[in-house]
């Protein structure tokens, strides 16, 4: 069995809400086929209510699917959903930390889910014991979970899915409702279960960075439907008609005056202005040739008296290609 | 406990092969958690249970005892005669509701979803459920029978037999009335608002249960007559009497008769409740509104 | 989605004016009667459940002796028309308080609670609002529970005077009410937890207040303790009014009725008080969308 996570033509159509004696249904999941091959970060990314996470319910056997099926660890989600759910731990971060016992503490929503998965006593203690500790809930273990801010739930969930050692995990926005340092730990986790356990992880997340940083394929949900499934980097070649560079400004009299004066130039196209790390001034414009742009734009601002840190040529991030494909634009 | 250690507690793979009594624990010990964390509720309710059987004693003071004779339950106070049926009725229906009020929450606090998707078996939930509610249920019944006897003194017949009896007959009317409670959490799943049960159980059976007055009064009402008959409860009601006001036990023909009827609707009526409970079960995972409130 | 045109749409300069306290609550009003009839199935389930109360307590009628109930100066339809007069009252003012509790715990999980409370309603009207649909509709609830007593026969001795002195006495009795609603509803407001409350206040007032029998049978420490309950005053003036013919002009229902108005001019105040610190409190420690 080489994929662990397989889809076939899978479909779910929701009977929607009677309007004017018409019943309108919505394909949530339309005919989609991914193959999740073991071991694998795997992305699934979409706007809201692209079908992400109906996709995953789905393969949690929480959904019926209408038409299709699909395997997990090889069982069929249809035929033998118990086995699946002995299979994969599942975090659901749009519940927000409704899900757990919120009048159970911590360890004691933990212990639950071990029972329930099967783990030995003495094991589940263990890994209890130590995911709390990685988490850093181990001085509040004892009180009740609605005691707890949506960061700490979040990770009392996430500890929960991988209680039991699944060896395939769906992370439906992981890292939603984290502070940084916990996202970052998060992410460092997720990346050491695939890489040196080798987990399968089915991945979806509003964060591009994230992405981009751990997934090594994404498929793209609009609509219900894949629209793209491929690794970043190939992604990102779909979009050589973007070309852009990017002016980091040091110092300058007033940056409205300068991104107007920027937008006037005829080989401009298009102008945008975001921060960098340091909560420096950076504008992006697109333009048709970098090459040509690049000393137009430097002589324009040095005869203005901006001082410039960098003018860089950039490739298209995933956000941009993110933002093209859903929003349905062809090259 | 930094990543590398964590990462290496997880390279063992341990885990034991499904068992349902495992499971079963699981869901009783949480669920008993729960119900000890609200310790106001359990107050409260512990007090208005001796409040009500306090009332019950001051309503028995306007009541005519030559009337319970002509009914031919002999020369008893009308506050047994009522103990009985208010324990019994009370009992019943935490019990029985209470599969219907976890499935309520759980939908509620979205804690369904993860049951679902974990490898637990429907019944071992269900079990584990119902032992959770037999427990608490017994805690209030002892409260209405030790107000009842001891503070109010009321004469019942409390001996190692009649115990027993009225241990098996509880027992049964429980059985007898559990499919119907599975039902209930099965309709809730499905349409989440509002328990069937809760409304109109407990008016029904302490009505047509004759709780309050010999169900002799009703035979003028053909109609009433019949369904109070229909009702599992007052076999049960009639059998828990004979058992504590009369000295009957299991041995006794009339109990006996009364255990059958029970264990009929037992098995008629369990597997109807698992098989609704089972259908809203894929209802709601075919609407996809496990979560949905 | 266009940020711009919102942009655009929100600076417009609109006139404020203050919305009128009567259509403010008429709002309250109709939501709630509008999320009331969506529970119609539920609605049919109490209302029967009322009818099958009325009708246990008619059979259990049958069984008592009216000698208590004479005594104690309810001269008409002996223990049935009695107690009908104590469940149809009781039901009334617990539903009504019941209900308040819940549209306010409703209102806090839904979170809908902090939305309204950072509009520009004040809490007096909010309170005002959330509680007015109650009432209309517990009234409701309670004709319906007396109409089924006269269905089944129970018999009143009221006069035109009585039957407005009974009427006057109800109006009492909800203003009294108003406030223990407040009062719970305050303190839900901080601890969350109002059910266990209300359900002993359901209990106490069924023990003391002589829903099922005449306060005479209780021990005078009860007796005492009924005292404290405007609705143990309600249903004495009531049922003197419709079993036995009396009206306000009779000393002991006078008596009754002052009673209930001094409960509700220090009460009322006293409640309102107490709301707003739990209204206070509740947004001093940031709860109160919690649940």
């Amino acid at each position: 069995m080489e994929y662990t996570v397989e889809t076939f033509d899978l479909t779910k159509v929701f009977k929607g809400e009677k309007e004017g004696g018409k019943r309108l249904s919505v394909k949530a999941v339309d005919h989609v086929n991914i193959k999740v091959r073991r071991g694998e970060f795997f992305g699934l990314l979409g706007p809201n209510g692209a079908g992400k996470t109906t996709l995953i319910k789905i393969l949690c056997t929480i959904i019926i699917p209408t038409e299709g099926t699909a395997t997990v660890n090889g069982f069929d989600i249809l035929k033998e959903p118990e086995k699946v759910r002995s299979s994969f731990g599942w975090f659901h971060g749009e519940t927000g930390g409704r899900s757990l016992y919120w009048r159970l503490n911590a360890e004691d929503n933990l212990k639950f889910y071990a029972y329930l998965q099967n783990v030995p006593r003495e094991l589940a203690k263990k890994r209890i014991d130590a995911l709390l500790d990685f988490f850093e809930l181990s001085k509040d273990r004892h009180k009740l979970v609605k005691e707890y801010s949506t960061g700490m739930k979040v990770r009392v969930m996430l500890a929960r899915a991988l209680i039991h050692n699944p060896p395939i995990l769906f992370m439906d926005e992981p890292t939603i409702g984290l502070d940084t340092i916990s996202a970052v730990e998060t992410r460092k986790l997720l990346k050491a279960l695939s890489v040196e356990l080798g987990k399968t992880i089915v991945f979806t997340s509003h964060n591009m960075y994230e992405v981009e940083q751990l997934c090594e394929r994404i498929a793209i949900m609009k609509d219900g439907r894949i629209i793209a499934d491929s690794s970043p980097s190939i992604l990102r070649d779909m979009l050589t008609d973007i070309k852009a560079i990017e002016v980091e400004i040091k110092e300058c009299w007033s940056h409205e005056e300068i991104i107007g004066m920027l937008a006037n130039l005829s080989i401009v196209k298009k102008v945008s202005e975001t921060r960098n790390e340091s909560n420096g001034l950076v504008i992006r414009l697109q333009v048709d040739d970098e090459y040509e742009a690049i000393p137009i734009v430097a002589e324009r601002l040095r005869s203005r008296g901006v001082k410039v840190a960098s003018i860089l040529q950039v490739k298209p991030s995933l956000e941009d290609i993110f933002v093209r494909l859903t929003r349905g634009e062809t090259s | 406990m930094n990543l590398k250690d964590l990462i290496d507690l997880f390279r063992d793979e341990g885990r034991n092969n499904s068992s349902n009594l495992i499971h079963i624990w699981a869901v009783f010990w949480a669920n008993f958690k729960i119900f000890l964390s609200y310790r106001t509720w359990v107050i409260t309710e512990t007090l208005s249970t001796i409040a009500s059987i306090i009332m019950y004693f001051f309503m028995g003071l306007q009541v005519d005892a030559q009337r319970l004779v002509e009914a031919g339950y002999g020369c008893i106070s009308w506050l047994s005669f009522a103990l009985v049926g208010i324990a019994s009725e009370n009992y019943l229906w935490m019990c029985i509701s209470r599969i219907s009020h976890s499935m309520q929450h759980e939908v509620r606090e979205g804690t369904l979803e993860p049951i679902i998707a974990s490898p637990i078996r429907l019944s071992s939930y269900i079990i584990g459920q119902s032992i959770r509610g037999f427990i608490t249920s017994s805690y209030f019944m002892l409260g209405v029978l030790i107000v009842g006897i001891f503070v109010l003194r009321t004469p019942l017949m409390v001996g190692p037999e009649n115990l027993l009896s009225f241990l098996v007959i509880l027992l049964a009317m429980v059985a007898s009335y559990m499919g119907i409670g599975i039902t209930a959490a099965g309709i809730i799943l499905v349409y989440k608002r509002g328990d069937p049960l809760t409304f109109l159980f407990a008016s029904i059976t302490e009505f047509l249960g004759g709780v309050l007055f010999p169900l002799n009064y009703l035979k003028d009402y053909p109609i009433l007559w019949t369904l109070a008959w229909l009702m599992p409860y007052t076999y049960a009601l009639d059998a828990l009497r004979r058992v504590l006001l009369t000295g009957a036990t299991l041995a006794s023909p009339d109990v006996l008769k009364d255990l059958t009827i029970l264990g009929i609707y037992a098995i008629i009526f369990i597997p109807i409740g698992l098989k609704v409970f089972r259908w809203g079960c894929d209802r709601i995972r075919d609407e996809g509104t496990v979560a949905t409130y | 989605m266009n940020s711009k045109s919102i942009i655009d749409l929100l600076s417009e300069e609109v006139p404020r004016k203050k919305t009128p306290i009567y259509e403010v609550i008429g709002s309250f009003i109709l939501r709630d009667f509008k999320i009331w009839w969506t529970y119609k199935f539920w609605l049919t389930l109490d209302i029967s459940g009322s009818i099958l109360f009325v009708a246990t307590y008619y059979i259990f009628s049958m069984i008592t002796t009216p000698e208590r109930i004479q005594e104690a100066g309810y001269t008409t339809g002996g223990y049935f028309t009695f107690a009908l007069i104590g469940i149809a009252f009781q039901r009334y003012v617990f539903f009504a308080v019941q209900s308040i509790n819940e549209s306010i715990r409703e209102e806090q999980w839904n979170g809908t609670m902090e939305t309204i409370l950072s509009s520009a309603t004040d809490f007096k009207t909010f309170l005002l609002g959330e509680t007015s649909f109650f009432f209309i509709a517990s009234s409701a609830f309670l004709l319906i529970t007396l109409f089924t007593g006269i269905l089944l026969g129970a018999t009143f001795n009221a006069t035109p005077y009585s039957i407005l002195s009974s009427i006057v006495l109800s109006i009492l009795l909800i203003a009294s009410h108003m406030a223990i609603g407040i009062l719970s509803a305050g303190i839900i407001m901080k601890t969350k937890q109002g059910n266990p409350l209300t359900w002993a206040f359901s209990w106490m007032t069924q023990l003391v207040s002589g829903v099922f029998y005449p306060l005479k049978l209780l021990p005078w420490y009860l007796e005492w303790v009924g005292r404290i309950f405007p609705l143990t005053y309600s249903l004495d003036g009531i049922r003197l009014c419709l079993q036995a013919g009396k009206d306000l002009l009779n000393p002991v229902v006078l008596y009754d009725a002052l009673n209930l108005l001094l409960f509700t001019i220090i009460a009322t105040p006293i409640a309102l008080y107490l709301f707003r610190k739990g209204y206070d409190a509740a947004r001093a420690d940031g709860s109160l969308g919690q649940y």
